[in-house]
């Protein structure tokens, strides 16, 4: 395909995405609302007898299955689309220096790789231009952010930047970089270790590094529940977008392993999705998880996470809500959202 | 053997037909796109003038696209008729 089609018919689905977001979301709410003002709903499952059978409903869901289908798997998806130009893609990674270490023979968790998330065709570490694939379709993860999409990892930094620079820092299941850069950025005097499982995305990551001419940024494979790093060995162990892709067990593996890894008085952070306890919001939530083939998102949104968290010897354990861009309701927004929080704890 | 995709209607047929209607809304798009690519360059290139096509045309330019009209109208709306185009039974 060519790039001019590519561009076309992705500009195509994102605003098709943005009228789902606005108009089909809103009608969706509204239609909630109506019926919710005779008897309110305690429970997800309730709004979903109330709602799941109504025409717009089902568009609501077709479309947000399918948009997200079309955007990777389509004839004009990002998967084709990178595929076509894979030698070229790949010939253009920077040499990445000792900014990259992999490991072969790591053996990547059934969770992992039995469901390919996002809906991307063989998940993100199937193919060896994986992490391009990735990259290109998280441009427009969040569809009203458009350009501003880089500004929600640099929110979450400044917020971690406030009380202070850490300068050992782990971030957890980094991808291809996008939520590690700021870090690497706002941090020049930092230590930064970048992990995740998958290999196309870590090599992504550090040739971007390589072309920043970042020196305190390694990006290296490795399972976030059994790092081989030493105990107490960082202040801040972090991550972006990653629990919500881990079973609950696991998720509670994670956040002993940061315990591990975290000096006294380190703080954990990790920036992620929570839905509101308001039942339309879970329901909306769960749906989406479902959908967009995360299954984890309702377990962790269920999970007890500061009874967890209290039960490792975390403690100042916050939830909050995070507003990805100035002049977001985070508590009742108009337009669909995903439900930023930010989740933090503090070894003792 | 390819998993079954998730269905959101009563009738799959319609989650289905809707996917196709989706894949031409889109190969729709990609087309406008490249015509006005297309005109802008012929109007910078001087054999257009800017806004020409967008001007209602002449009844001699819509009768000389009559034929065709009739045609695509009739290939698009004919599958409604439901008649055989072939011998069959049963």
């Amino acid at each position: 395909m060519d790039e001019r089609s590519f561009v076309a018919a992705q500009d195509f689905l994102l605003e098709a995405k943005k009228y789902w977001t606005t108009e089909i979301y809103g009608a969706l709410k509204a239609d909630y609302r109506h019926k919710a003002a005779k008897a309110a709903p305690g429970e997800p499952a309730e709004v979903r007898a109330m709602l799941g059978e109504t025409v717009l409903y089902r568009y609501y869901a077709w479309l947000e299955r399918h948009l997200q289908r079309f955007k990777y798997s389509g004839r004009y998806g990002l998967a084709p689309y990178h595929r076509e130009r894979r030698e070229a893609l790949l010939a253009g990674l920077a040499d990445p220096g000792g900014r990259l270490a992999l490991d072969p023979d790591l053996d990547v968790p059934k969770y992992y790789s039995a469901v390919d998330i996002h809906q991307h065709p063989g998940g993100v570490s199937g193919e060896d231009i994986a992490g391009f694939v990735y990259e290109r379709g998280s441009r427009s993860t969040t569809p009203m952010l458009g350009a501003r999409h880089r500004d929600l990892h640099q929110r979450f930094t400044d917020i971690l930047a406030a009380e202070g620079a850490p300068s050992r820092i782990l971030d957890m299941g980094c991808g291809f970089g996008k939520s590690t850069r700021p870090f690497y950025d706002s941090f020049p005097e930092a230590r930064i270790e970048a992990i995740d499982l998958s290999a196309p995305c870590l090599a992504l990551a550090a040739s971007i590094a390589a072309e920043d001419q970042a020196r305190n940024v390694r990006y290296r494979q490795m399972d976030a529940l059994a790092t081989d790093y030493d105990d107490a060995g960082f202040d801040l162990v972090t991550s972006t977008m990653l629990i919500h892709e881990m079973p609950p067990e696991e998720i509670e593996r994670s956040f002993a392993e940061a315990h591990r890894l975290l000096a006294p008085g380190g703080r954990m952070a990790h920036l992620d999705f929570l839905p509101a306890s308001e039942p339309f919001a879970r329901f909306i939530h769960y749906g989406h998880g479902r959908r967009n083939n995360e299954p984890f998102m309702r377990p962790l949104a269920e999970m007890d996470l500061e009874g967890v968290l209290a039960g490792l010897g975390f403690r100042d354990i916050e939830i909050q809500p995070f507003a990805e861009a100035d002049g977001v309701d985070t508590v009742d927004s108009a337009a669909w959202r995903f439900p930023w929080a930010v989740v933090s704890a503090r070894k003792a | 053997m390819a998993r079954s995709e998730q269905t959101f209607f009563e009738d799959e047929a319609l989650d289905r037909a809707f996917g196709v209607v989706m894949a031409l809304a889109t190969e729709v798009q990609v087309l406008r796109d490249r015509l006005g690519a297309l005109e802008a360059r012929l109007a910078a290139a001087g054999l257009v003038e800017a806004g020409e096509l967008a001007a209602a045309p002449g009844d001699e330019e819509r009768a000389a696209g009559e034929a065709d009209r009739r045609a695509f109208a009739a290939a698009l709306l004919e599958p409604l008729l439901g008649r055989q185009s072939s011998k069959s039974v049963g």
